[in-house]
């Protein structure tokens, strides 16, 4: 923990974790109604990309420091 | 109890006189061995049941492997097996299927389960007994549910026929819930409902319980209504650990095998296929190793996202 | 309190009422199916599948006969020429025109499911308390992205899992064996023993061992002789919860076992008699499989909120 608090020092405050999470966390959500919704096999062909890209995003931004 | 209270007054002692981190090496194992001893043995098992053959599977995602020809050539397919599974209208009723299937049990189980969480939180008598009845569902095998569910909703003699006989005057051989193109979607669901609706309700009992009662008796001064009450301090504070709840239980529905493989076995037709089906017909029946290991990885990342969020929300709820 | 219109305790009461008749009621309508499967298993087949159905049927042990014994039709004149029937069960089977030809293979994969069952959660419950002390008392690097990996294994579903590990086992001949069956087990329950028990122990102040380190008591000793018997509750929820999933568990079981190691889910749905299931001898063994877990359930439902949360959420 005291690692992190020193790094938050010089973080900058735009890359702070909660914004990003929920952006990721977000994108996690919008890739699984694409790979479920009923109307575009287009988005349905993109889910599983926006799905990975999300959570790839999630893996790393739930590092950023608070 | 001599042992627990002398414990006590050591403690204090102990906490009197020592900072812990003197108290942590003071013989035997240093701490960090002792630590690497427990842990590694967990993760060497888990390295060896799960991460090695996702290791595996990622690799066979990529081939035209046939688990039922071992010896047959491999070829490298490169993305082959993904933009097939992506671009294939099978797969993708599948996966509409697996929504309708999600969206629907976990709309029920939510409404049924905050209603009767609120009326248990009255803490009538009895409260206690009845919850537990309430709650069996939930603790048997999926698979068994599932076959002994075939039996009530057997057409002519099954129970549930006869049951929604009674109750809407309908002729009981009017309408089979298994067969029928139009109803076995709505099976699947009754049955998961049935079956959940008990663990969405323990959830939201638990949320219920960890509202503070001043928050009711600052509302009850500001002259505030029922459902005002509801609207700004129940729901909520009920509302992480409702999400707590949809989310493990969208993410359980989202990979149903055994319930929908003994009830319906994704028939008929293909109208309860859902995305489990799909991919034990593709990976156990037609042997397609290679291409089902690619739509395994597709619901892996899928879960593991979901996961992900599960456990922040978790986290959330585990702070208060 | 002061500005507020209290309750009349008199409507108070009406309202506690009807909630609990409405709780009641559902509670009763949840447990139908499962009293009438109960009850099933002590009807005989025409019994079981009459038009309408027989709320009130002449009770038989015919279900329980049949799930226990394999019988084979004979002609009446062959079974008039058999010596005297010895027993209920040999009446009961002769009634029906049949013999008794052998033992059912119920029991075998009843003790199956025991074997696999116990044997995966007395493992996954001593790995899994290991690694929680280590998880709750140490610092570890990367610490809550292993405890996060170690769930997610838990998330995983089923059969994607099964494709690779059906590979793996093929190559290692582990296909339908008891080793196999309960390697597999304890790596799906070790995640939630892992968590769980690390709720139990969080809650055990850490001053108790620290007394004990004081005392001259090395690390190891004082998880066994401090920790282990505070944490004897958790540990035995614990396990009763992996026992229910190991119990419970169908679709490992149905892609990797056929006969040697098959436990009793993939088993029930396949008790066949003459012209398709046999219902009684079905719902018979289903009450038989559903016994434990009722009993289970009972003991352990004041810790079910933590079971089904990983241990989050306490009460």
């Amino acid at each position: 923990m005291s690692a992190r608090s020193g790094r938050s020092r010089r973080w900058p405050r735009v890359l702070r974790r909660r914004p990003w999470e929920n952006a990721a966390t977000a994108t996690i959500g919008a890739g699984a109604a694409m790979l479920m919704q009923p109307f575009s096999l287009d988005l349905y062909g993109w889910s599983f990309a926006v799905i990975l890209a999300g959570t790839a995003a999630f893996l790393v931004v739930s590092h950023f420091p608070e | 109890m001599t042992q627990t209270s002398s414990l006590h007054t050591l403690a204090r002692r102990a906490g009197a006189a020592t900072p812990p981190v003197v108290a942590a090496r003071v013989r035997g194992l240093s701490d960090r061995a002792v630590a690497w001893l427990f842990i590694t043995p967990t993760m060497l098992l888990l390295l060896a049941i799960n991460v090695f053959p996702l290791i595996w599977t990622i690799r066979l995602s990529f081939t035209n492997y046939r688990a039922n020809r071992p010896n047959a050539p491999l070829r490298w397919v490169g993305l082959e097996n993904y933009t097939s599974i992506l671009s294939d209208p099978d797969v993708w009723h599948a996966m509409q299927t697996t929504a309708h299937f999600v969206v629907w049990s976990i709309t029920l189980q939510v409404l049924l389960g905050f209603g009767l969480a609120l009326l248990i939180n009255r803490q009538f008598r009895g409260h206690g007994l009845w919850t537990t009845v309430i709650l069996l569902p939930m603790m048997l095998s999926p698979a068994v549910v599932g076959n002994f569910w075939t039996f009530l909703f057997q057409p002519q003699t099954g129970l549930f026929n006869h049951v929604v006989a009674f109750v809407s005057g309908r002729d009981p051989s009017s309408f089979q819930m298994i067969g029928d193109v139009t109803l076995a979607p709505w099976a699947i669901v009754l049955v998961d409902t049935w079956m959940w609706t008990p663990y969405v309700m323990l959830i939201c009992l638990a949320g219920l319980r960890s509202i503070p009662d001043d928050l009711y008796e600052a509302a009850e001064v500001d002259r505030a209504g029922p459902f005002r009450r509801f609207w700004s301090i129940t729901l909520p504070m009920v509302l992480p650990f409702l999400m707590l709840a949809v989310l493990f239980r969208g993410i359980e529905n989202f990979k149903m095998f055994d319930m929908v493989n003994l009830l319906t076995s994704g028939g008929p037709g293909s109208t309860t296929e859902v995305a489990s089906i799909t991919l034990k017909r593709e990976a156990f029946e037609k042997w397609r190793t290679g291409y089902s290991s690619a739509f395994a990885v597709i619901l892996f990342v899928t879960v593991f996202g979901l996961a992900n969020i599960y456990v922040k929300v978790l986290n959330g709820v585990k702070q208060r | 309190m002061s500005g507020a219109t209290p309750i009349p305790p008199r409507a108070e009461r009406w309202r506690n009422r009807a909630a609990a008749a409405a709780v009641i009621a559902y509670a009763l309508i949840t447990l139908l199916p499962i009293l009438w499967i109960v009850q099933t298993g002590f009807k005989t087949p025409p019994d079981s599948i009459a038009y309408p159905p027989k709320l009130l049927a002449e009770p038989s042990l015919e279900g329980y006969v049949n799930l226990f014994t394999t019988r084979s039709r004979q002609t009446p004149e062959y079974i008039a020429a058999l010596p005297p029937a010895d027993g209920w069960v040999d009446r009961l089977v002769r009634s029906r025109n049949m013999v008794v030809a052998g033992p059912s293979k119920f029991g075998q994969r009843f003790v199956n499911s025991l074997v696999i069952g116990f044997g995966s959660t007395v493992l996954a419950v001593f790995l899994g308390t290991l690694a929680a002390y280590g998880f709750s008392r140490f610092k570890v690097p990367l610490k809550d992205d292993l405890l996060f990996f170690i769930l997610s294994t838990r998330m995983m579903p089923p059969i994607a899992v099964a494709i690779p590990i059906f590979l793996m086992y093929r190559s290692l001949g582990l296909t339908d064996t008891h080793l196999g069956m309960i390697l597999l087990y304890t790596a799906v329950n070790i995640s939630l023993a892992v968590w769980l028990l690390k709720g139990f122990i969080d809650e055990i102040p850490r001053e108790y061992e620290e007394a004990a380190l004081i005392d001259g008591y090395s690390r190891l000793a004082a998880f066994r002789k401090v920790v282990l018997p505070q944490a004897a509750t958790g540990i035995a929820a614990t396990a009763i919860f992996c026992l229910i999933f190991a119990w419970n568990e169908y679709a490992f079981a149905v892609l990797l076992t056929s006969g040697e190691a098959q436990t009793l889910p993939p088993f029930i749905p396949f008790i066949i008699g003459e012209g398709g299931q046999d219902w009684p001898a079905v719902a018979a063994g289903t009450t038989l499989f559903l016994v434990p877990i009722v009993v289970f359930t009972v003991i352990l439902r004041k810790h079910l909120l933590r079971g089904i949360t990983f241990g989050a959420v306490r009460r």
